[in-house]
């Protein structure tokens, strides 16, 4: 049960891992719509105002997409194996699935009614629940890199915080630039 | 019950070698020092993966499918097993 909930990856990637963890996301975009939450980076998560179907889902493209390209990069130059970009995009879609249960959480009111100087105690619980399935979700892709790239110890490790920050700036350059461009102005 | 052959010394974790081989037929006993082969310094479950590996051709797809692992999943073991073997080379070889 663990290894299902923090390394699907062991039983699945590749395409079929790509093609569930494609769905998932849509399932997510959906849902994140109308429960007005926004995955604006490479792991972030944000409760606010109502966008367009079609920058929700280019949220979640950019978000993925980022993780993708930084990881394939840390991956071809890290490892020894013959690693398969089909594997790093399947199980970094696949490690996106907490952020279904993300956004279910953003219909909670408390995190839409933000006051800066009256934080309640609601807004705080959810936040940190939300925070919960943040820290799933970069356990999972931890996982996916360290299984798609057979990279082990202090390699997959360093390897991964540089990667993941770097996939933060890529995906901030590029969400910008969605917002520029498909946001109604 | 099935008898695992050991290989690795109980007492300092060295390699363990072949002192005395004897035939199941005659009795007759053959004594001296003997290295084991390389298969045989190998867990009975990298044996068992090695044993699959050739038999579904090499093919890391019928691997996969046969262990119920994923593709990657089985690519890591085996190269695992390449790792393994090349260190095991590195003393037998070492003009190389």
């Amino acid at each position: 049960m663990k290894k299902w909930l923090f390394n699907p990856f062991i039983y699945v990637a590749g395409w079929q891992a790509l093609g569930l963890g494609l769905l998932l996301m849509a399932i997510t975009c959906v849902i994140a719509f109308f429960s007005q939450t926004h995955f604006d980076g490479g792991i972030d998560v944000h409760f606010g105002a109502g966008f367009p179907l079609l920058v929700c889902a280019l949220e979640q493209l950019n978000a993925w997409l980022s993780t993708v390209i930084v990881f394939s990069a840390a991956g071809f130059i890290l490892s020894k194996s013959a690693i398969r970009i089909i594997d790093i995009a399947g199980t970094m879609a696949l490690a996106r699935v907490p952020m279904i249960l993300a956004a279910v959480i953003g219909f909670v009111p408390a995190l839409h009614q933000v006051d800066l100087n009256h934080i309640s105690a609601n807004f705080l619980i959810w936040s940190l629940i939300a925070l919960l399935f943040s820290i799933w979700m970069i356990a999972l892709m931890y996982n996916a890199f360290t299984v798609s790239c057979n990279v082990k110890g202090n390699k997959a490790v360093v390897g991964f915080i540089v990667s993941i920050i770097l996939a933060e700036i890529l995906s901030k350059i590029m969400i910008v630039q969605v917002y520029h461009h498909f946001l109604p102005k | 019950m099935e008898k695992k052959l050991p290989h690795i010394c109980p007492s300092c974790s060295s390699e363990l070698n072949v002192q005395s081989l004897v035939c199941s037929n005659c009795a007759t006993l053959v004594s001296g020092e003997f290295g084991l082969p390389l298969l045989a310094r190998f867990t009975p479950e990298e044996q068992a993966f090695i044993i699959d590996f050739v038999k579904s051709s090499g093919s890391l797809k019928v691997m996969a499918q046969k262990l119920n692992l994923s593709y990657p999943s089985v690519r890591n073991l085996l190269d695992d097993l390449i790792v393994k073997i090349e260190n095991n080379e590195k003393p037998s070889n070492p003009s190389k």
